[in-house]
C-alpha cells in the first residue's frame, strides 16, 4: 500500500516535532545542569547551578590513590564563610568548571587536588600569596616536600570565616582564639604542647586574648624558619614586645624590666650585641626560650617545673653549664633589679661605686683645676713657682 | 757641660718597655671592656663590630688581661729584686709626707701657700697613680677571676658574688679609665709634656721642678747605695730561689685563672622541646571538611575471616569496623613507615598487612582481637614514640585490632539488585538518573534500569565489560562517581547475571 502525500507530510511533521522537542529538552536539561554552551562567563553560572550537584553529601570521586575526594560543598557552611558572605561565585575560583560536563581533571591523590587548585587564590589575594613565597612552607615545598602548607591548608575557601576587621585590617578577637587550631592540622604535636603551656591554656581555657598565638611569634604567610640563628638572636626582642608593655603586663602583675635586666646580664649583653652586629651568627648564650621553654612555657611559679624554684633553675643552668653546682643559679639575678632586699651585695657594690667614683674623680678634678688656675691663669699675672 | 744638656737617667729600658706593655694592655682592656658594660650604646656597637663581634672582643679582652697579669708578676719580681737585693729605698711607698705635700700643693695653687712642695723621686701625684693602678689591678683581677670562672667560684662562694663581681669590675673600669684621663693625661701630658717614660731621661731643669729632693740626693751622691759584690752575691743566692718559687706560683696562678674550668658548652644548645614539627591530624592535610559525617552506602561485606569460617551472606554480620586496607594502612604509611617501612627498624615492617602481622624482633606487634596486649598499641599508649599517633589514630588502630585485625572486606556472595545494588545506586545516581531521567536513563527501579537510556542498554547481564553502567564508572570523573569498592560490587553483580533478587 502506498502512503498518501498527506500521511507522508504528517510523518515529516511528526519527525520535525519529535526532533525539535528532543532538542528543546536537551537544551533545557543541559541548561539546568549548568552549561550554556561554550565559554560562559561566571555571571551566567550561578552558585545554585553548581550546588544542584555539589550539595549532595556523597558526591565524590575516587582518586587513583584510592582516596575518596569529596566534591560536596556544604551550603550552610559556605553561607557563613567570608566568600559566601561576599557572594563570590563558585566559578570565579573554579573557572574551568563553568562548563558541563567539566573538563577532565587529572589528579593522582587528594594532596594533588589542593596543589592544583591553591594557586587560584592569588587572583584576589596577591599580597598574601606573594608573602607566602618567602616562607618556610614555600621553601620546604620548593625543596620537594609537597606536604608543606599551601593557602587552602589553612584557609578552606568554602568555610573560612572573616579573619580581619574590614576597616582596620586587624585580626578579629574571636579569630585569634582559633589560630592555633589551624596550625595544629599539621603541627599537632606542637599544638598539644602549646595547649598545656601558660599561654596556650589561657587562650583555650580562658579565652584570653592577650596571650600570643602561633602567629604572634612566627608571623603569618611569610613564616620563617624558627631554627635559624637569626630567629634565636631575635628571641629576646620578640618576647619583649609583650613583656615590656605595661598595658599588658600590669594586668597579670608581671615585671616589664625583664628585657633590660636580661641585657644587663652576661647572656643578654652577648645576645643583644649578636643581634646588632651579627644577627645571622649563632651564639651559645642563653635566650629567653632556653630557660623558659618555647611552646611549653610554664609560669615561673609552677609547682613542678617553675624556675623560680632554684632546683628547677639549676636543671636549666646545667644544660649549658654541666658542672654547675647548687650556688650557681644565684649568679643569675632572675630579672630583678638589685635592691637592699633582692641581691643586696650587688646593690651595695653599685652603691659604693656610685659614691666612690664621683668622690675620687671629683677630688682629682678639683686639684687639676687649681693647678690649671695656678699654672695657666695666675702665671699670666707674673707669678710662677 | 751646660745645665740644659745635663740629663739624668730616670727610667731604664726595661721600665720603659714595662710601661709600654701596661699602656697597651690597659687601653685594650678599657676599649674592649666598656662596650660590655654599655652594650647598647652606639659607640659600643661600633667597637664590637670593628673587632669582629662580641666573642672576638671578649677574646681580645682576655688576652689583654693575661698580658696585664704577666706584667704584674714581672713587676713584683723586679720590685723584690730592687728592694731586697739591691737594697734600694722603697721610694714608691706612700707616707704622711705625701699627704702634707698634696695639701701644700693645693694650698699653693689657690694662693694660700708661699711655695710648691719640694718632692723626691716620686711625687704624691705619681704615687697616687701607682697605688690606684695597683688597687685597680687587684680588684679587676679578683672580680675578673669570678666572672671568668663562675662555676669554680660558686663551689665556694654564694652565687650572688658573680653579678656583684660584674658590678665591681664595671665600676672599677669606669673609675680607672676616667682617672687616667683626668689625672694621668693632665699630670703628664698637659701640665708639662713629660717624655721621660719614652726617653728614659730628664733634664736638670725638669728635675729641679719635679723632683728637687732626688736631684739633691743625686748631687750629694746618696741616691744610690753601692753594695759590695760579695754582699750582692749572697743576697742573690737567697733571692733567686725565692723569686723562682714565687714566679712558679704566680705563673701557676695565671694558668689556673685561665684554665680553671670549661664554663659552658661551646655549641648552641638545641631547644628542649623536641616535638616533631610535622604531625598532621589527618594523614593528608585536608582543605575541605572531611565528609565522614555521611557514611557512604556500601555493600554489606563481612570480614575476610568470616568468609573463611563459612556462613552465608544472610547469616554473616555485616562488617563495618576498620580494615587494614581502608583505615589502618594510611595511618601506618603517614606515621610509621619512615622507620618501620622496608628499612624495618627493629625488624618491624608496617608497610604491608602480612609484614605487620609478622611483627619484629620483639615478636608479634598485633594480636588480633586483643589490642591491650598488642605491642603496636601499648608502645603508642605509653606516648613519646618518635612516630606518635594522634589519640584518634590510636583509637582506630585499637578498634581494628579488637575487631580481628581484618585486612580488607570482600563481598561473600553474588550481589543482587534489591537491597544491595539499589541501595548503592540510588543515593549516588538518582539526582540525575531518577525521575528526571537525564539522557533517558532512570535507575530507580530494576525494570527502568534494564530499559536503559538514549545510549541503549546500560546493563548487559553477565557481561560487565559491555555494560555502560560499569564502563562509564570505570573511566571515572562521572558526577555521581562510585567508589572503587562500589564499582567492583556492581561489576560482580552484572557478571553474576544482574539478578533482581
Amino acid at each position: 500500500m502506498r502512503r498518501s502525500p498527506q500521511s507522508l507530510r504528517m510523518d515529516r511533521r511528526l519527525l520535525i516535532l519529535t526532533v525539535g522537542l528532543f532538542l528543546l529538552i536537551t537544551v533545557l536539561v543541559v541548561l539546568t545542569a549548568g552549561s550554556a554552551g561554550a565559554a560562559p562567563s561566571f555571571q551566567e553560572v550561578s552558585n545554585d547551578t553548581c550546588l544542584s550537584c555539589h550539595s549532595q553529601p556523597d558526591l565524590s570521586r575516587t582518586l587513583p590513590s584510592g582516596e575518596i575526594w569529596s566534591l560536596f560543598v556544604d551550603e550552610s557552611h559556605f553561607g557563613e564563610a567570608v566568600h559566601g558572605q561576599e557572594e563570590i561565585a563558585c566559578v570565579e575560583c573554579h573557572e574551568r568548571n563553568a562548563v558541563f560536563p567539566h573538563p577532565e581533571f587529572v589528579v593522582a591523590d587528594l594532596r594533588g587536588v589542593s596543589l592544583q587548585l591553591y594557586q587560584t587564590c592569588q587572583k584576589c589575594h596577591a599580597e598574601q600569596y606573594s608573602s607566602v613565597l618567602d616562607s618556610v612552607h614555600q621553601r620546604a615545598f620548593a625543596a620537594g616536600n609537597f606536604e608543606a602548607a599551601v593557602c587552602t591548608d589553612c584557609h578552606n575557601p568554602h568555610t573560612q570565616k572573616r579573619l580581619t576587621d574590614e576597616t582596620t585590617g586587624d585580626i578579629l578577637p574571636e579569630a585569634r582564639l582559633h589560630i592555633p587550631e589551624t596550625c595544629a592540622r599539621c603541627h599537632n604535636a606542637i599544638y598539644e604542647t602549646y595547649h598545656e603551656s601558660i599561654h596556650g591554656a589561657a587562650l583555650t581555657d580562658e579565652d584570653n586574648r592577650d596571650v600570643p598565638t602561633c602567629i604572634d611569634c612566627h608571623g603569618v604567610h611569610d613564616i620563617q624558619d624558627p631554627g635559624t640563628a637569626q630567629f634565636r638572636n631575635d628571641t629576646p626582642l620578640l618576647c619583649a614586645r609583650c613583656h615590656t608593655d605595661p598595658a599588658v603586663m600590669d594586668k597579670y602583675g608581671l615585671s616589664t624590666d625583664v628585657y633590660d635586666t636580661y641585657v644587663t646580664d652576661f647572656h643578654g649583653t652577648t645576645v643583644a650585641l649578636f643581634e646588632k652586629v651579627h644577627p645571622d651568627l649563632p651564639t651559645n648564650k642563653a635566650v629567653c626560650t632556653d630557660c623558659h621553654g618555647i611552646h611549653d612555657i610554664k609560669s615561673v611559679n609552677d609547682p613542678e617545673v617553675g624556675i623560680a624554684l632554684k632546683e628547677n633553675l639549676l636543671i636549666k643552668c646545667q644544660r649549658c653549664h654541666p658542672d654547675a653546682t647548687v650556688n650557681f643559679p644565684d649568679s643569675w639575678m632572675s630579672h630583678y633589679i638589685a635592691s637592699p632586699i633582692k641581691h643586696p651585695l650587688v646593690y651595695y657594690v653599685n652603691l659604693f661605686y656610685k659614691i666612690f667614683i664621683p668622690a675620687v674623680l671629683g677630688g682629682m678634678t678639683v686639684y687639676v683645676l687649681t693647678d690649671v688656675y695656678r699654672r695657666f691663669i695666675a702665671r699670666g699675672k707674673g707669678e710662677a713657682h | 757641660m751646660s745645665e740644659q744638656t745635663t740629663k739624668y737617667k730616670r727610667f731604664s729600658l726595661a721600665r720603659r718597655i714595662e710601661h709600654l706593655v701596661m699602656l697597651l694592655s690597659f687601653t685594650t682592656l678599657g676599649l674592649t671592656g666598656l662596650p660590655q658594660r654599655y652594650p647598647l650604646a652606639g659607640t659600643s656597637v661600633f667597637i664590637v663590630d670593628l673587632l669582629g663581634g662580641i666573642e672576638n672582643l671578649r677574646s681580645i679582652h682576655h688576652i689583654a688581661a693575661i698580658v696585664l697579669m704577666f706584667g704584674t708578676a714581672y713587676h713584683i719580681i723586679v720590685a723584690g729584686y730592687k728592694v731586697f737585693v739591691l737594697g734600694m729605698r722603697m721610694s714608691m711607698l706612700p707616707s704622711l709626707q705625701d699627704v702634707k705635700d698634696g695639701w701644700q700643693a693645693l694650698m699653693y695653687n689657690i694662693g694660700r701657700a708661699k711655695s710648691f712642695p719640694q718632692m723626691g723621686r716620686y711625687t704624691f701625684e705619681e704615687k697616687m697613680e701607682y697605688w690606684a693602678f695597683a688597687w685597680g689591678t687587684i680588684i679587676m683581677g679578683l672580680t675578673g677571676f669570678l666572672m671568668w670562672n663562675p662555676i669554680t667560684s660558686t663551689k665556694f662562694l654564694p652565687g650572688e658574688w658573680i653579678p656583684a663581681a660584674r658590678a665591681a669590675h664595671g665600676g672599677e673600669a669606669v673609675l680607672a679609665v676616667l682617672a687616667i684621663i683626668i689625672w694621668h693625661f693632665y699630670g703628664v701630658h698637659i701640665k708639662r709634656f713629660n717624655k721621660s717614660m719614652w726617653t728614659g731621661k730628664m733634664s736638670e731643669e725638669e728635675m729641679l721642678h719635679e723632683h728637687p729632693l732626688e736631684l739633691a740626693d743625686i748631687k750629694a751622691g746618696v741616691a744610690e747605695r753601692s753594695i759590695p759584690p760579695s754582699v750582692l752575691r749572697k743576697r742573690q743566692m737567697v733571692y733567686y730561689p725565692v723569686a723562682g718559687i714565687l714566679t712558679v706560683v704566680m705563673l701557676a696562678g695565671i694558668f689556673g685563672f685561665i684554665n680553671a674550668e670549661e664554663t659552658a658548652l661551646t655549641t648552641v644548645l638545641p631547644p628542649e622541646d623536641q616535638s616533631e614539627v610535622f604531625v598532621p591530624q589527618t594523614p593528608t592535610p585536608r582543605p575541605t571538611l572531611a565528609p565522614t559525617a555521611t557514611p557512604l552506602p556500601s555493600p554489606t561485606p563481612v570480614p575476610a575471616t568470616a568468609t573463611v569460617e563459612g556462613g552465608s551472606a544472610e547469616t554473616a554480620e555485616p562488617f563495618t569496623g576498620p580494615t587494614w586496607d581502608h583505615e589502618v594502612f594510611p595511618i601506618m604509611q603517614a606515621q610509621c613507615t619512615t622507620c618501620h617501612g622496608p628499612a624495618a627498624m627493629g625488624g618491624l615492617n608496617l608497610s604491608t598487612y602480612a609484614d605487620t602481622l609478622n611483627g619484629g624482633q620483639s615478636g608479634p606487634v598485633v594480636i588480633p582481637g586483643d589490642s591491650a596486649n598488642s605491642l603496636l598499641v601499648t608502645i603508642q599508649e605509653a606516648g613519646g614514640h618518635p612516630g606518635q599517633l594522634t589519640p584518634e589514630e590510636l583509637e582506630i588502630v585499637q578498634e581494628w585490632i579488637d575487631a580481628g585485625a581484618v585486612e580488607s572486606v570482600e563481598p561473600v556472595s553474588a550481589p543482587v539488585w534489591e537491597g544491595d545494588i539499589a541501595a548503592l545506586i540510588q543515593p549516588k545516581c538518582s539526582t540525575c538518573h531518577g525521575a528526571a531521567a537525564m539522557g533517558g536513563l532512570n535507575l530507580t527501579t530494576y525494570a527502568d534500569l534494564l530499559n536503559g537510556g538514549q545510549s541503549g542498554s546500560v546493563v548487559i547481564p553477565g557481561d560487565s565489560a559491555s555494560s555502560l553502567l560499569f564502563t562509564i564508572q570505570q573511566v571515572g570523573g562521572h558526577p555521581g562517581q562510585l567508589t572503587p569498592e562500589e564499582i567492583d560490587h556492581v561489576q560482580a553483580w552484572i557478571d553474576a547475571g544482574a539478578l533482581e533478587k
